[in-house]
């Protein structure tokens, strides 16, 4: 009978999950055949490595690869070290928390786009920001800092949208430890520093890990941020990605290879930032 | 020598006042019971004592040292909480070890002391496993080892029983008051269950409202309540406004008029007024045969009874009145409900409580 | 009343930490979108230009203007009509694994639950552009079906995760009353379980419908150029067609009506935290 239910069970995941994951693997399925030359829109279909070796010979693409890397990284970890300890401070109530903690968490409600928008509006060459250090007679004419070549622009905007997700994951996690514990800790002697490395540090391992990935791999994706933010001289993976297919022939082809590309640089980068924290997260407890 | 001691502590949330001035002194080796209600303020005082909140007024001293604005990480108190607060990451060696890291205890002594911290507390063969694998029993005695370890000046117990279930209560109660009496630490054990303070203390501090009711051995407290509030609370009681209307110095026997009828109270101590409150425990009826002659013996309408296994719980009435009175008498019997019965109330059971009748 | 220092120093740290957060909510919210607001209200024959400190002329002309001479309308309509489709449509995919999720117990439960979460870590871009890819493979050339069809997809998972709680939360043992009771299924259904699915439907909807209005990647890359939406027309005025009031105009448009709408979801999901199902707040 048990077998009964579980096939029962399986079979009402169909239209939910199993839609889910056909499309998943569709979508993968299709990358990886189109970079390997199956699957082709023009010309012939057959097995290919040429895309792989004229696309991964291209030092653009190694450029954009390791610039969306190191964007995504430097934004990951400094909206979760942002996002920390907002969220220690905000565990207890205390009047005015959740006014805090509701224009903390605003940006998620703001498009990405506008996000942007709004980004280079402030810092434009008339923008306020420059207008505002004019009139203070802090610089004597404006900046030009928009656009700026090392993508600080993006990680901005990166931290700005995602730290609040962030915020919200270990608010999450940092209100399930039992008061009782921490006081617990303080109890045997364990100061402030003391008990976030040994107590709070290992019991929300698992909500930092689930921040910090979920936030890698939204920014290794980034295509909005970095066209209207980013620097001009270098291109983001997905941008990449976008430009290869629309050039040339063989366009699909070498968007593929980029996608695939893309998305073991998530997928790998994924594991390495789960491994660090791990690392650390020990190293720190002893 | 008191190693603690609580001189007029104050303690307001808001508007509320919470400790009303308390002071008791804990000497070393004793188990002090803070005991009342809910709301009394015994876990608020606990927590002062521990460090967890500030007092408003007043001071509390930890083996001569002042405590205020000393934080609960440097004060030499170790606390067992309710729900036993173990680390869920650690196992119960890292646990009990805990304490002892923090204060850097070289490595052989910490294995040493978590050692027999562990074998204390009978937990031996646990240490490499998680909080998560024991039953309740256990990680109650994994918390009582990890205060033990640290070996503080005071051990603060905040109701660690009332997770457990009733059999286990009195087992591990029992182990407790062992290990107290054993290796003399001091401690101050919080709780709302008199039964669980009269076995085990050294000293019942009886609170209500923020305010220490009476403060006496667990046979002061139950023989000699000061006012209604302790009789009734500790234990079941039988509280009767009483008017003295004659006495017999001779024999220190006073005569009161009580809703019961005319009755005599054996006292060595006068009592505080003219119009006093009075008091008898339900084991302190005994059936008796009404055509007697003597005194204190009055008739009662029997209109419930429990059986309780050792005991017959009985509520009656006396004749004429509504008013319900708690008689206990041992074993089973064979008074029926909506029966008369006579019963004999010792005089030197009823006791004068220092409280007057507005 | 007394009150240590100790209380005092802890509020009046507090105090300070609320302020400094205030201000620099002000900054980083405030005035952005105060200053969106600005320049959405420039007047279309005075332009705002360095180094006035405030726009010359204050007028609505620039939301007229916008909405006669741009596809504006046209992508509101379209992005207001995908929307409740793709709400529908998901709702009614994610019922069922959200019933097996919510109240079933089965071998390898937590796998599948994970394995739900995939359309969150795949790139949106990559999904875009491999799913056009497939879409022309199969002959689908609407545009409104190949977008409808990608967003409920990768929305589903938003709306299992709410309806999945939802369901947990009904209680069996209403469920044993009504049907010893002797209720019909129907009966049951109404007694036991609407009452508590109708705040998560509401909010799966919800949510939905806001995610699929903001969805730009799969917009842009499959209906791109002749089906707009509203953010791939906000990513027009953003791109080479730099016009700073347009695109504040649409931004307030995008903007204002999913906060509303987040503000109703909150009602719903009131005992549950909704934004840590949803990743909104």
């Amino acid at each position: 009978m048990n077998s009964r239910r579980t096939v029962h069970a399986y079979l009402l995941l169909i239209p939910g999950l199993g839609l889910i994951l056909a499309f998943t693997g569709v979508v993968i399925g299709m990358a990886v055949s189109q970079s390997f030359g199956f699957l082709n829109f023009s010309g012939e279909s057959a097995f290919s490595t040429r895309f792989w070796q004229s696309a991964t010979a291209d030092p653009q693409l190694w450029r954009a690869f390791w610039y969306s890397a190191r964007i995504s990284v430097i934004s990951a970890v400094l909206a979760v070290a942002l996002a920390y300890p907002l969220a220690l401070w905000l565990r207890k109530p205390f009047p005015g928390s959740t006014l805090i903690g509701a224009v903390l968490k605003a940006p998620l409600l703001v498009h990405g786009l506008v996000a942007a928008f709004l980004f280079i509006n402030f810092i434009s060459f008339q923008g306020f920001l420059n207008l505002a250090l004019v009139k203070l007679g802090i610089i004597a004419r404006p900046m030009r800092l928009q656009n700026d070549p090392y993508g600080i622009g993006v990680v901005f905007l990166q931290v700005w949208k995602q730290m609040p997700f962030a915020l919200l994951i270990l608010t999450g996690a940092v209100q399930a430890i039992g008061e009782d514990i921490l006081n617990a800790a303080r109890d045997l002697g364990a100061a402030g520093l003391s008990r976030f490395r040994k107590i709070i540090v290992p019991l929300t391992l698992r909500s930092l890990q689930a921040a910090l990935i979920l936030i890698f791999i939204g920014a290794a994706g980034d295509f909005s941020f970095q066209v209207v933010a980013g620097p001009t001289s270098i291109n983001s993976m997905a941008q990449f990605m976008l430009r290869a297919q629309t050039s040339g022939m063989d366009g699909w082809n070498v968007a593929a290879v980029v996608a695939v590309l893309l998305m073991l640089l998530s997928l790998f980068g994924a594991m390495i930032l789960a491994g660090a924290t791990q690392f650390f997260a020990r190293v720190g407890r002893a | 020598m008191s190693v603690l001691s609580i001189t007029d502590a104050r303690i307001w949330f808001g508007s509320y006042e919470a400790l009303k001035g308390i002071s008791v002194s804990v000497e070393q080796g004793q188990l002090v019971t803070l005991l009342g209600p809910s709301g009394c303020g015994k876990t608020t005082l606990l927590k002062a004592i521990a460090g967890f909140i500030a007092l408003d007024a007043g001071a509390i001293t930890i083996d001569g040292a002042d405590m205020t604005g000393v934080p609960p990480e440097r004060r030499n108190t170790a606390m067992c909480f309710q729900s036993y607060a173990l680390f869920p990451h650690l196992s119960v060696y890292e646990n009990i070890a805990f304490g002892l890291r923090q204060k850097g205890t070289a490595k052989a002594e910490l294995e040493s002391r978590v050692r027999a911290s562990a074998a204390q507390v009978s937990l031996e063969a646990q240490l490499q496993k998680l909080p998560s694998q024991l039953s309740g029993g256990q990680q109650q005695r994994v918390a009582l080892a990890r205060a033990l370890a640290v070996r503080p000046g005071v051990i603060l117990f905040d109701e660690p029983l009332s997770n457990l279930d009733a059999r286990l209560r009195d087992q591990v109660r029992f182990e407790i008051r062992q290990l107290q009496k054993a290796h003399g630490f001091t401690a101050v054990y919080v709780t709302h269950d008199q039964a669980e303070a009269l076995a085990m203390s050294d000293l019942v501090v009886v609170m209500n409202a923020g305010a220490i009711e009476q403060a006496g051995t667990p046979h002061d407290v139950y023989y000699r309540p000061v006012n209604r509030f302790v009789a009734d609370f500790v234990g079941t009681a039988n509280i009767m406004p009483v008017q003295v209307i004659g006495e017999d110095p001779t024999r220190d026997v006073y005569r009161v008029n009580s809703p019961l009828g005319e009755l005599e109270i054996q006292s060595n101590e006068a009592p505080i007024s003219d119009r006093i409150y009075a008091m008898w425990r339900p084991e302190d009826a005994t059936a008796a045969d009404h055509r007697d002659g003597t005194p204190n013996v009055f008739e009662f309408n029997v209109k419930a009874q429990s059986f309780l296994g050792n005991l017959t719980d009985l509520v009656v009435s006396p004749t004429g009145s509504d008013v319900s009175y708690r008689i206990q008498i041992l074993g089973q019997t064979e008074i029926a409900d909506g029966t008369r019965k006579s019963f004999h109330i010792d005089s030197r059971k009823v006791r004068f409580l220092k409280e007057r009748v507005q | 009343m007394a009150a240590s220092s100790r209380v005092n120093r802890r509020i009046w740290i507090n105090q300070l930490l609320f302020a400094v957060l205030l201000i620099l909510g002000a900054v980083w919210l405030l005035i952005p979108f105060a200053l969106a607001a600005l320049w959405s209200l420039v007047d279309v024959n005075h332009p705002w230009a360095y180094p006035a400190m405030f726009p010359p002329v204050l007028s609505f002309t620039r939301w007229t203007e916008v909405w006669n001479t741009t596809a504006l309308p046209q992508a509101l309509v379209n992005s207001y009509t995908l929307a409740p489709c793709v709400a529908v449509l998901a709702l009614i995919l994610s019922l069922p694994t959200a019933y097996a999720f919510g109240r079933l117990d089965f071998p390898g439960k937590s796998a599948m639950q994970i394995l739900t979460l995939l359309p969150l870590v795949l790139p949106g871009f990559v999904v875009a552009i491999f799913f056009s890819s497939l879409l022309i493979k199969l002959g689908i050339y609407s545009r409104f079906a190949g977008i409808l069809i990608g967003h409920t997809i990768m929305f589903l998972p938003y709306a299992i995760r709410i309806l999945s709680v939802s369901f947990a939360l009904i209680r069996q043992d209403l469920i044993d009353a009504a049907r010893d009771m002797g209720a019909s299924p129907l009966s049951v259904f109404r007694t036991a379980y609407l009452p508590i699915l109708r705040p998560g439907l509401l909010a799966a909807f919800i949510i939905v419908f806001i995610m699929s209005i903001e969805e730009f990647a799969i917009s842009y890359v499959i209906g791109a150029p002749d089906f707009t939406t509203v953010p791939t027309i906000l990513y027009s005025y953003l791109g080479y067609n730099f016009i700073r009031p347009n695109a504040a105009v649409v931004s307030l448009i995008l903007v204002v009506p999913n906060v509303l709408l987040m503000l109703l979801v909150e009602r719903f999901l009131a005992s549950s935290n909704p934004a840590s199902i949803t990743g909104k707040g």
